[in-house]
């Protein structure tokens, strides 16, 4: 019966404005990529179906804005993800210092069951760029990544389309993993919790 | 696998006619009775489920198969034709292909397939003698003569000389892509679909239908010019002084077609939909038509107010409207009827769909698409998708339909909901003028407005509504000026001296702000906080502006290398437009620490930089315009907040039952309309809409807050579509994203000014009500405390108690029970703000304590 089951694995993309999460989602859905396009407003998704593990499963893959001040309205699409992708620009050291609050502002907006094992994927986006110009080194990344509870790391290029498959792979897999352990433990479009969590948008707006 | 089979084609313009045909399409039924048929080729049975996709393909769209029915290759006699008889493969006129109708009589009728049917009949042999042909003038080479003496001989029989002409191609080869040309046995008809020239539609038209239940391409009759049909005109005026056809209609090309068919077959007009006649009906033809609705419909069937001038022959029911819009829309209902049943969309119900006789073909043909096959596994996706090209298909109609002018009228014709039918009605009556409003204002006409001392000779008022309702001339420069106004750089009551005093300043006060973030970013004089925030948003202005309208030819280019090094976009370079969009935005980041730059604005500041085309200028424009966009970026998102839950109250009271679905689908934070909010539609218009849209929001004519009267237009305009497909937060989310660039601007200002009237009206009703000297009791909902028994006891007794509430508020008031409904509409402090014409701008403090700057 599983197996007939429908999967949708909801992957949130966070990560500072202009580090390229269009540009990842777009490159991996699309197979396209373009310098032009506009800062992102609100959210959008795309959705992709993947073969997982021999499983059909459809991933949602959303796109958020990278200013701050913009994820506070972002709580209607934070919830139920199953995987959450912060993205960082490796020529950009502010962009990777901010992955931490990105992940903590995630924990604390989505609230998953179990925040200890929820699954994260961490981005290194831009390797195309000249080698003098990076500011991040995979090793500090990689170091930063171990530090989190062994966070997967990969570097990608959107641009040219280097690791973002791969990525994203491992990022579908997590996913689905993680939507596993959720409906055994029967957590899972509970009315009450939606109930619940309706109200507290009331208050919020 | 089979081969794949001929199929009608029907091109992507097809939408309207075929759908229309699908109805009257009796496919299942003739299939097995095919009088002296029996033995035609392809295509006749319905479409084989097991068909290749791949002859469904794009590229081979433009093509007809003509029914197969060919004859020797010598002569046909030409009996009749019609000059200038268009096929409209595309919406757009130049597309249009220029042809004649001809009804031609094959040399040899067909008597070698005598024996083939035992049913046949005499009458249904000496029918296949005769071609109903359409071909494009381009084809007839040396026989163009002929068709055009024939089209212009008496036509009231057929000439006395006789015509022959090559048979036309009847066969399946590929005659070329975009060659419409066919001819079918008249035996092989089964009705004519036949809309005369109305209002809404300047050339009347003629849809064959095969009994094989397909649809050629619809034929547009150009009376105005063909000569035979003018000279046919002018005839019947000199001689009978009645220009009108046989049913009363004015006579156009269309009536001598059925003329020519009824002298050799029986032309029968149907008595369910009088725009179809029926050619050699049956008895069981009769019976399906005779007196029922052919047309399936369905309860969400639009009603469609009646437009002037309608075709006479329509009957009362449908009056006004033309048959095939008529049917188009039925149709539409129908589809999206039969897709809300298939809501799990299994690949079996697909295919029980792509082979349902009486799907149109343009439907069954979308869902053997590869792309809709792919979705079909993806639930959520195919509904989306499904959604966007039902709509689509409604827009296709409208703009088929816009071939004539854009007047009110037509706006309420789309409206599939009664909004604002009355109000405009109204409007328009009381001001006949309206029209003349409607018109962009010239740079003459606003200088018209001001004295010799440049000071304005008529009201503020005045002026906006001008703009309001007609905007500003886009391309003599009025703009430059107005907008200066519009954003409150000048003062309305400014004479032309004090304006230019204005500009001086302003000038000096841009150039002194620069200067202060050119010294910041040297000198890094600030605290260690401040520089890395400088840093930070300088940033970020960089990489927006990089990413703002660069498809508009001003922001374009990449002719001069970056000044700094040390950008991202150092490599590809910049030009001198980009640099000044850099320059104003953080001189606005220093002129407005407590705020700062925030992603959106450049969105904002682009329109105004490239009209006004001066960065002193612009940058206080943009001042000006961020006075009430403030709140859009506050740091806390307080502003963005109160928009949405005032759009939530306007939706819940304008539109119950579409807020109850959106309720359903979780989806009332109505976050879906964030970013229009936020920048004032600026992704969901196109750039030279987003100038109209905003001067006409900048006037606050109506309201200052009138963008969500917008918002509310385009919710209403899609309704049907949402409350049908749509059932989650991320499914409406997804289709109203994508609305983005399709969004058409006249008529959603023209809805929203409709929705805005009602909205006003609707709060004037409760108000009278509400301050109705009532008893005080009846001011407020009790509570159900022992209201039971009482209830029953009602003395009214009147319709019985809905619900409790209702039935427990009547036992406490002796009568007025209707004063209940009332109070349970309350106007919101939210909504009652709509009414309001003043700008909400926020103070100071409020922008220190939640801007989320510096300072």
């Amino acid at each position: 019966m599983a197996s007939r089951k429908k999967v949708l694995l909801k992957v949130i993309i966070l990560g500072d404005s202009g580090v390229g999460k269009t540009s990842l989602m777009n490159q991996y859905v699309n197979k396209k990529f373009s310098a032009s396009y506009k800062a992102t407003i609100g959210a959008d998704f795309l959705t992709k179906e993947v073969m997982v593990d021999d499983r059909v499963v459809t991933m949602q893959l959303w796109d958020t804005a990278g200013q701050e001040r913009f994820q506070s309205l972002g709580v209607a699409f934070y919830r139920g993800a199953d995987c959450c992708v912060l993205v960082y620009d490796v020529n950009n050291s502010k962009s990777f210092d901010t992955l931490d609050s990105w992940r903590d502002e995630f924990l604390v907006q989505a609230s998953p069951r179990d925040p200890e094992n929820f699954p994260f994927v961490v981005l290194g986006n831009k390797i195309d760029v000249e080698e003098n110009k990076r500011m991040v080194t995979s090793k500090r990344a990689t170091a930063f990544c171990q530090s989190k509870g062994s966070i997967p790391y990969f570097e990608t290029s959107a641009k040219e389309a280097m690791g973002v498959e791969h990525a994203f792979e491992i990022i579908a897999q997590n996913a689905l993993a993680q939507e596993e352990s959720e409906e055994f433990s029967g957590d899972f479009s509970d009315p009450i919790d939606i109930h619940l969590d309706r109200e507290n948008d009331g208050c919020a707006c | 696998m089979t081969p794949p089979q001929p199929q009608p084609r029907i091109p992507p313009t097809g939408t309207a006619i075929g759908t229309s045909s699908w109805a009257h399409s009796p496919a299942a039924k003739h299939s097995h009775n095919m009088p002296g048929h029996a033995q035609r080729t392809p295509p006749d049975s319905p479409i084989s489920s097991s068909a290749s996709f791949y002859d469904l393909s794009d590229g081979e769209e433009g093509e007809y198969n003509t029914i197969m029915h060919s004859t020797s290759g010598r002569g046909v006699k030409l009996l009749y034709s019609k000059s200038k008889v268009y096929v409209h493969p595309t919406p757009s006129s130049k597309d249009n292909i220029p042809g004649f109708i001809a009804l031609i009589q094959q040399k040899e009728p067909a008597s070698d397939r005598r024996g083939s049917s035992s049913s046949s009949s005499s009458r249904a042999n000496k029918a296949s003698a005769y071609l109903l042909a359409w071909l494009p003038e381009s084809s007839l080479g040396n026989s163009l003569d002929a068709y055009l003496k024939v089209d212009l001989s008496d036509s009231s029989s057929p000439p006395r000389q006789s015509f022959l002409v090559p048979p036309p191609p009847t066969s399946t080869h590929n005659l070329g892509l975009g060659t419409y040309a066919f001819a079918v046995p008249v035996s092989d008809i089964y009705s004519l679909l036949v809309r005369p020239p109305s209002i809404g539609w300047w050339y009347g038209s003629v849809v064959i239908n095969s009994r094989a239940g397909n649809s050629l391409p619809a034929l547009f009759f150009h009376d105005d010019e063909c000569q035979s049909t003018i000279l046919q005109k002018k005839k019947r005026v000199r001689e009978s002084f009645d220009p009108f056809g046989e049913d009363g209609g004015t006579f156009w090309g269309g009536d001598e077609v059925l003329r020519w068919l009824k002298r050799y077959v029986v032309v029968e007009k149907s008595g369910a939909d009088p725009s179809v006649f029926l050619i050699e009906p049956t008895a069981e033809d009769r019976l399906g038509f005779g007196g029922k609705p052919v047309t399936p419909t369905s309860p969400k069937s639009p009603s469609i107010p009646s437009g002037q001038g309608a075709a006479s022959q329509s009957t009362k029911k449908d009056a006004g409207m033309d048959p095939l819009t008529k049917a188009l829309k039925q149709a539409r209902w129908s589809f999206l009827e039969k897709m809300s049943q298939v809501t799990t969309f299994t690949r079996r119900t697909a295919q029980d769909i792509a082979e349902n006789p009486k799907i149109p073909p343009q439907v069954r043909r979308l869902m053997k698409n590869p792309e809709v096959q792919t979705l079909q596994d993806e639930f959520d996706s195919a509904r989306v998708y499904l959604a966007r090209w039902a709509m689509g298909m409604a827009e296709q109609s409208e703009k088929e339909r816009s071939q004539r002018i854009f007047t009110a009228q037509d706006v309420l014709e789309m409206e599939e909901s009664d909004v604002g039918e009355f109000e405009i009605l109204d409007m328009e009556a009381a001001n006949l003028s309206l029209q003349d409003k409607r018109k962009p204002v010239s740079m003459t006409e606003w200088k018209g407005f001001f004295d010799a001392s440049g000071k304005l000779k008529v009201t503020v008022d005045e002026v906006k509504e001008r703009i309001f309702l007609g905007g500003l001339d886009p391309s003599d420069g009025v703009r430059k000026e107005a907008w200066l106004f519009l954003l409150g750089l000048y003062a309305w009551d400014s004479t032309a001296d004090e304006r230019k005093a204005v500009i001086h300043s302003k000038r000096d006060e841009f150039v002194k702000l620069k200067g202060a973030w050119w010294e910041r970013m040297v000198d890094a004089s600030g605290t260690a906080e401040e520089n890395d925030w400088w840093k930070e948003q300088k940033g970020r202005i960089e990489k927006d502006v990089h990413r703002t309208d660069r498809q508009i030819p001003l922001f374009e280019g990449e002719d001069i290398p970056h000044p700094d090094r040390d950008s991202p976009f150092a490599e590809v370079g910049t030009n001198v437009h980009l640099e000044q969009m850099k320059d104003m935005l953080l001189t606005y980041n220093e002129y407005n620490p407590t705020l700062g730059y925030v992603q959106g604005m450049s969105d904002l500041l682009a329109p105004i930089y490239a009209v006004e085309q001066d960065d002193a200028i612009a940058f206080w424009g943009f001042v000006g315009f961020m006075d009430r966009m403030e709140r859009n970026f506050l740091r806390d998102q307080s502003g963005m907040r109160t928009q949405l839950l005032t759009l939530d109250h306007l939706v819940q009271l304008m539109d119950p039952d579409l807020y109850l679905h959106l309720q359903r689908a979780d989806s009332t934070n109505f976050f879906f309309f964030f970013r229009m909010l936020l920048v004032w539609y600026k992704r969901e218009f196109e750039w030279v809409d987003v100038l109209r849209l905003w001067e006409s929001l900048w006037t606050d004519f109506l309201s200052s807050n009138f963008h969500l009267f917008i918002a509310l237009a385009i919710l209403e305009k899609h309704k049907d579509v949402i409350m049908e497909h749509l059932k989650h937060f991320d499914e409406v989310l997804k289709y109203i994203n994508e609305l983005s660039n399709s969004i058409d601007l006249p008529s959603t200002l023209l809805r929203a000014q409709y929705l805005f009237r009602r909205f006003q009206r609707t709060v004037e009703a409760i108000d009278r009500k509400q301050s109705f000297p009532a008893p005080s009791s009846m001011r407020q909902r009790k509570p159900p405390a022992a209201s039971d028994s009482t209830a029953a006891a009602a003395p009214q007794g009147k319709t019985a108690p809905a619900n409790k509430g209702k039935a427990i508020a009547a036992t406490t008031a002796n009568d007025v029970p209707d004063e209940l409904e009332v109070e349970t509409k309350v106007i919101s402090p939210e909504l009652r703000s709509l009414l309001s014409r003043k700008v909400e701008k926020l103070d100071h403090k409020t922008v220190v304590e939640h801007g989320g700057g510096v300072r």
